[in-house]
């Protein structure tokens, strides 16, 4: 070899230096600002899915912590202390502003608040081939859906509020009260709803079979107006819940039919139903004693529980598993036509009594119970609508956001001496 | 051009040839030996003070025309004593070398270039030769060869599993987010030291729960590496040293030599060592008897308590830690190298054949490891470097750690009291654990969890002299290398496990994990040394720098099995992962030093590096450094005793540069019902991030007294790191949970003392120790963010809290006392960091008979003990009936520390300080000659034989989330470590 040949491997050398780096785009995942530039309708689409996907995103932790928080049951597991411990208010213990339980599912729902932001964003700048009806599908559907997910984080903010205006990650807007928000949440909805109605005869997208019966503009619609009389009900505006209800799926010849749901499926790429655990094992969903009680074994209700061998942990002890959901193929409902006619029943109470027990009557019979026969004063309905939406909505979330807008906290049975029920999750240690 | 420049030179020879001969003429011929009598081949003979200079050939002799009389002649020859010889006129001499007794004329190897002599470093580079490594007992992996045996690092492995994993840190933390891992080079190859997970968390579901960050505890890669063929490992610990490896030498530069082979004989070793390894240290489990069950409130109802009663009555109760982690596990090494060569070539072979069972049925380790280094002259100006190494290892790790599914056999050993009957059934059928998910002996038995290695290392260097007259030279190194590997991972969970049968979990999953990484680097460097007439030496280099990496991950499940065989297709379900990750980097090089007469060293230099994991790639990043040493015993008159006093200071700067993902705010992908779907990612990047720069600046000073037997060094450290990269929460609001920031500074000061002696030295006896002690304390001094507590669990559980003002490694808890919290409502409970370190290295040789060993104390530094946290919630803690913690009497221990739970952290939250006997040998040569003049050696050594702590667990050495970031001293249900006995013998032709 010759010394030039040294020599001239330094020029390659420092060639290749003085050269520039190609920058390198992530091989993985494409970028957001990417998309966002210009869509295609593919990707669009995607991003459409993303949401419905994130609807689930730890949706399992929220509706954990909410049903054993409202007492409807126990998580039992050797993995976390926490489910019997802090979520229970045992002894001096005290919610975390840092723990997972209140914060996970609080950021997932800011995480399809984002998701829906950045839709809205990518739909303006688009340059697909888009009508504006196919483009008021989007919003209408994705509207909605930040609706409903700012109000389970605001579900378990309570009194704290919550931040609606997030659009810009670098300027976020302030918290607003409960009450703001509930406002803002409700007029969101009926934005969706009018460019629902502007959106012609189908959604250029398509939704999982877990929207089956709602994936039209117009059907979609009949969701949306439910979740609507959800929070009109939470305001305590029965008037416009009624109202709501008109335009709902509400269905009182047939009470028990479902409504539109997070798809999970037990597959490969997917998601599994989160709530669902194995009867009989040591770490499991295990009924509280008192809706154990609550329910009549011939109350086709009772079939959301199994019995099974005494377990004991923390201090506590339960003989029946939670069946709510049966398999890891489960969907879990949005929102059920049990509830909208539980609604209806309740946003009567005062107004309308006997239309009241009608609807509880629907939901009674329906379950192979007699008709109500106690009294029907207001309070002794409040009482019945209360029992009955324990039974029905048992483990979707309710129990412990009805008694706290009923006042009703103190009535939530407490298990061990130190014991406490919880009125609101701490504000997340990030938002501080 | 070859012929120009030969011209050139020969008449630049001539030239100055003729002018010394004006002077005085004559050439010295000699012999060098070393003090058996037997040549050295291959000595360096120098006329001090000019670049004049031979080597010696296969019989010792030398021939050297000098340019001038009187002179000094210096012979030197790695591993033996430097003399110097005054010759007035031509003529015969005879030189003989002595043993290096001190390691001052060692060569150290601290640059991409050039290698200075240990007497004119200006740094505390800790030198480990291959004795101290491999010469005293046969370690699992290289990292672990390196325990306590260099000041100033802290090496903590994260699991007890054959395969290893390991953290190691340099003069303390220098990385909030990203790893504080060193940069591994060995004969100029980078190497890649990930730490790849195998996808268990499809079973684990360690991430659903409190941490969502990975907790498959895989091996990191260095563990490929035979630490049989080092000859010597250099650590340069911080920017002081290391600024000439710019972006890729933040957490400092491991700088590994392999053995070359030397001219002369053929030289052949055959070793093999045959051992056992078993648990290190058993805690025992709890006792139960009628009464304490019935006091439980997990076991004490009717039917809990007839089960304990039967089994007692039948003798069935069982001691679960010895059924789990009591086998005794065969250790077996086979180790053959060769060496050899002649002027022109020379080789070195090395292979090893490993085969170590754990202490847990089916677990173990196996490797093969081929090394050939060869080195060419391929003629009188150029001379080729080539070295290769081809690795496959199999590591059986087993399934520890945390889980959110009680499936790992860790957690679920903690939740089975003796009274369970686990054992399988004549036909082989486990029945299902009573207490637990998951029965751990099955688990044991039935569960796969593998990593096999393919890899390959090659590296060529290639020094031309371009140039060379009596008083400069040019010469021109071009350095590349290759490491690339497959790895290849295997977790099976068969569907006849009780959690993955009868419907529990998902009816069998196998996952297949497919890893291709290549790393490469290139470097060009131009070296210019000039010697003066005044007893200057200048050394100008100039280089560029080149390295790449690529990483191409695959990682499929499959689930739904029929079956018990672990083929993706046999699942009924299938899907895949992949991730890749690419960089490239960029970078120039320029150094002067200057040498007067070995009295004063000084060097100045500069990096310049550009990243493609930089927000911007083509942003050039400048690093300097300068650095002075004064041997003042060279300059001045001493007492006699002291024979060496060296002064020392050098000031550098490095970085690390971003991670992989740091700069991209992306979509993932995932799919619902089949639907393909975009989901914004939580973590929110940075466009504009920009390297971790880090500053270091050391002082310290050499003493060597009594003719160097006793050496004596003092360094301190100051090491600033800023613009750390955080992953800064950001309000969930945003949709996002971390933003990447450039958002934090933190300083690290550390003191490092060594003092080596050769107590006794005499014709039979030998004892040389050497005794180091190192401290580093480290403080968040900036942070653009709120405090935050990170790398746990939950803060009650214990944290991590990077805090302004504070140690970043500091560990706080909740307490209840709102006298004692601080302004975060905390409690600071400890600090990973050791309060200090020290080691004590012996060697003692009598006659043939030599035996080394090395204590290693750890003194402080705290672990969060959630084992002992696991064990207390399913009662079966082994001191959980003791009583000597309440201090009102009231509790037994396991109560007691449950009463505080939420409301105090103590006692979780441990002493993680430890004394060990890390390594002691005994080797005795036979009194018999094999063939020509072989030799025959027995031995004997133990690793970790004494363990004195108090942590209340197998080991204060673990790490539930692996080697990187900040969070090691996390322990959740690990791989326990073990200790380890081996038998040797090895011969040598």
């Amino acid at each position: 070899m010759k010394k030039l040949n040294i020599l001239f491997m330094f020029a390659i050398g420092l060639f290749l230096v003085s050269c520039e780096i190609e920058p390198i785009s992530n091989p993985n995942d494409p970028a957001q600002g990417d998309v966002t530039q210009d869509a295609s309708i593919s990707e669009l689409n995607a991003l459409t899915s993303g949401i419905e996907d994130l609807l689930r995103s730890e949706v399992g932790f929220y509706y954990d912590v909410v049903s054993i928080v409202g007492r409807d049951y126990w998580f039992f597991t050797g993995s976390d202390p926490r489910y019997t411990g802090e979520i229970l208010g045992k002894g001096e213990s005290q919610l975390d502003n840092a723990g997972f339980y209140g914060n996970r599912p609080y950021a997932a729902r800011y995480r399809t608040v984002k998701a829906v932001n950045l839709l809205t964003e990518a739909l303006a700048n688009t340059t697909a081939p888009l009508t504006d009806a196919e483009k008021s599908g989007y919003l209408g559907f994705a509207k909605t859906m930040q609706a409903y997910e700012l109000h389970l984080a605001l579900n378990l903010q309570y009194q704290n509020g919550i931040r609606v205006d997030v659009a810009d990650p670098n300027a976020l807007g302030d918290f607003v009260s409960y009450d703001e928000a509930l406002s803002f949440i409700a007029n969101l909805l009926n934005e969706a709803n009018t460019d629902l109605g502007a959106a012609g005869d189908a959604f250029r997208f398509t939704l999982t079979s877990a929207f089956e019966g709602f994936n039209t503009p117009a059907s979609f619609a009949t969701f949306n107006r439910g979740i609507a009389a959800r929070i009109a009900l939470y305001q305590g505006d029965m008037s416009a819940a009624s109202g709501y209800l008109a335009g709902s799926f509400m269905d009182m010849s047939n009470p028990l039919s479902g409504g539109p749901a997070r798809y999970y499926a037990n597959a490969a790429g997917d998601q599994a139903n989160p709530l669902f655990r194995v009867p009989g094992n040591s770490d499991g969903i295990i009924a509280h004693p008192s809706w154990v009680a609550a329910v009549d074994p011939a109350d086709a209700r009772a079939a959301k529980i199994a019995s099974r061998e005494e377990i004991s942990l923390d201090d506590l002890t339960g003989d029946h598993d939670v069946l709510v959901f049966g398999s890891l193929d489960d969907n879990v409902p949005f929102m059920t036509n049990e509830e909208l006619i539980l609604i209806s029943a309740e946003a009567n109470v005062g107004s309308d009594n006997s239309a009241a027990v009608a609807a509880i009557d629907a939901i009674r019979t329906a379950n192979g119970l007699a008709a109500y026969g106690g009294g029907t004063s207001d309070s002794e309905l409040m009482d019945e609508i209360a029992a009955q939406r324990q039974l029905s909505l048992f483990g979707l979330g309710h129990r412990w956001v009805d008694m706290r807008r009923w006042n009703r906290l103190d009535e939530v049975p407490l298990d061990r001496g130190d014991d406490d029920v919880w009125v609101q999750f701490p504000r997340p240690v990030s938002e501080n | 051009m070859k012929n120009f420049i030969q011209k050139l030179t020969l008449s630049l020879v001539l030239f100055l040839g003729t002018t010394a001969a004006a002077i005085a003429q004559g050439s010295v011929t000699g012999n060098v030996s070393d003090n058996e009598g037997s040549a050295l081949i291959g000595a360096s003979v120098l006329e001090k003070g000019t670049t004049n200079g031979t080597v010696t050939d296969l019989d010792g002799n030398f021939t050297i025309t000098m340019n001038s009389f009187p002179a000094t002649l210096e012979i030197s020859y790695t591993g033996y004593e430097t003399q110097s010889l005054e010759v007035t006129s031509g003529g015969n001499v005879s030189i003989t070398l002595e043993n290096s007794a001190t390691q001052l004329d060692v060569v150290v190897v601290t640059g991409l270039a050039s290698n200075i002599k240990r007497s004119n470093l200006a740094n505390n580079v800790a030198s480990i030769s291959s004795k101290e490594l491999t010469g005293v007992a046969v370690s699992n992996t290289t990292e672990t060869a390196l325990y306590g045996k260099a000041s100033g690092t802290n090496i903590v492995a994260s699991s007890g599993a054959p395969g290893g994993g390991i953290s190691m840190k340099l003069r303390g933390t220098t990385s909030i987010n990203g790893s504080s891992q060193p940069l591994f080079i060995i004969d100029g190859i980078f190497i890649d030291n990930s730490s790849i997970p195998a996808g268990l968390n499809i079973v684990s579901r360690a991430a659903s729960g409190g941490s969502s960050s990975n907790q498959d505890n895989p091996s990191n890669r260095l563990a490929d590496i035979d630490p049989n063929d080092i000859e010597t490992i250099e650590i340069l610990k911080g920017a002081s040293a290391a600024a000439i490896y710019g972006n890729r030498a933040a957490g400092g530069v491991v700088i590994i030599t392999t053995k070359k082979g030397k001219a002369g004989k053929t030289n052949i070793n055959f070793g093999q060592s045959i051992g056992w390894t078993e648990m290190l240290n058993p805690l025992g489990v709890r006792q139960f008897t009628s009464e304490n069950i019935a006091n439980s409130s997990r076991f004490g109802n009717p039917t809990d308590i007839a089960a304990f009663e039967a089994a007692q009555a039948a003798g069935q109760l069982f001691n679960y830690e010895e059924e789990l982690y009591g086998n005794k596990g065969l250790l077996s090494n086979t180790r053959l190298s060769m060496s050899g060569g002649n002027e022109k070539t020379q080789f070195f072979f090395g292979s090893t054949f490993k085969n170590e069972e754990g202490i847990v049925e089916n677990t173990g380790y196996d490797k093969a490891s081929l090394r050939l280094n060869v080195g060419h002259k391929i003629n009188s100006w150029l001379d080729v470097d080539l070295t290769s190494n081809y690795v496959r290892s199999s590591a059986d790790r087993g399934f520890f750690n945390n889980d959110n599914s009680g499936t790992t056999m860790g957690i679920s050993f903690t939740s089975t009291p003796s009274w369970a009957n686990l054992l399988p059934d004549e036909n082989g059928n486990y029945p299902a654990n009573p207490y637990g998910t998951s029965n751990f002996l099955e688990t044991a038995a039935k569960v796969t969890n593998n990593e096999t290695v393919n890899r390959f290392m090659g590296g060529a260097k290639l020094t031309a002299k371009l140039f060379t007259n009596d008083n400069s030279s040019l010469k021109a190194i071009v350095n590349t290398g290759f490491d690339t590997y497959n790895l290849y991972t295997l977790a099976s969970f068969p569907n006849t496990v009780q959690f993955q049968r009868d419907g529990n979990g998902l009816n069998g999953v196998a996952v297949h994990g497919n890893s291709n990484v290549t790393r490469r680097n290139a470097s060009a460097f131009l070296l210019y040394t000039n010697s003066m007439d005044n007893g200057l030496i200048s050394r100008t280099q100039v280089g560029v720098t080149y390295d790449d990496y690529d990483r191409n991950s695959i990682i499929s499940e499959s689930f739904d099995f029929v079956n018990t065989l672990t083929n993706l297709d046999q699942g009924v379900n299938i899907g895949g992962t992949q991730f890749r990750q690419v960089s490239v980097n960029k970078g120039f090089f320029v150094q002067e030093e200057l040498n007067y007469n070995d009295q004063i060293i000084a060097t100045v230099g500069l990096r310049g590096d550009k990243s493609s994991l930089n927000g911007d790639p083509n942003k050039m990043f400048y690093y300097p450094k300068a650095s002075l040493a004064v041997n003042l015993h060279e300059i001045i008159e001493l007492p006699s005793t002291l024979s060496n006093f060296k002064l020392r200071t050098a000031y550098g700067q490095s970085s690390k540069t971003p991670e992989f993902l740091d700069k991209y705010s992306l979509y993932n992908q995932s799919a619902i019902g089949g639907l393909p779907a975009y989901t914004p990612s939580s973590l929110y990047g940075n466009p504009v991030i920009t390297p971790e720069r880090q500053t270091e600046i050391e002082f310290g000073a050499d003493f060597g007294f009594l003719n160097n037997r006793l050496l004596l060094d003092a360094t301190y450290y100051i090491k600033t790191v800023d613009d750390l990269i955080l992953r800064a929460q950001v309000p969930s609001s945003s949709g996002y949970s971390v933003q990447v920031t450039n958002g934090a500074s933190l300083e690290n000061k550390g003191i490092e003392l060594g003092l080596s002696a050769n107590i006794i030295e005499s014709d039979n006896l030998n004892w040389n120790a050497r005794l180091s002690w190192w401290t580093n304390s480290a403080l968040v001094t900036e942070l653009s963010i709120p405090s935050y507590t990170t790398g746990g669990f939950a803060d009650f559980l214990g944290n991590y809290r990077i805090k302004e003002g504070r140690s970043p490694t500091e560990i706080i808890g909740v307490i209840d006392d709102t006298a004692l919290q601080d302004e975060d409502g905390l409690y600071v409970y400890g600090d990973a960091e050791p309060d200090w370190q020290m080691s004590w290295f012996n060697g003692l040789s009598f006659g043939d008979l030599e035996i080394n060993w090395l204590l290693h104390w750890k003194q402080g530094g705290e672990n969060i003990n959630l084992s002992a946290l696991l064990f207390d919630l399913n009662e079966t803690t082994h001191d959980y009936d003791d009583t000597d913690l309440d201090p009102s009497g009231q509790l037994n221990n396991g109560d007691y520390r449950l009463s505080l739970l939420g409301t105090s952290t103590a006692p979780y939250i441990q002493d993680a300080g430890y004394i060990r006997l890390r390594e002691i040998g005994a080797y005795y040569k036979l009194p018999v000659t094999l063939g020509d003049s072989g030799t025959l050696t027995l031995g004997v050594s133990g690793t970790n034989l004494i363990n004195i702590f108090e942590y209340d667990s197998y080991d204060p050495e673990v790490s539930n989330f692996g080697s990187g970031g900040l969070s090691t001293g996390v322990e959740v249900t690990p791989f326990p470590s073990s200790k380890r006995v081996n038998f040797h013998i090895k011969a040598n032709f």
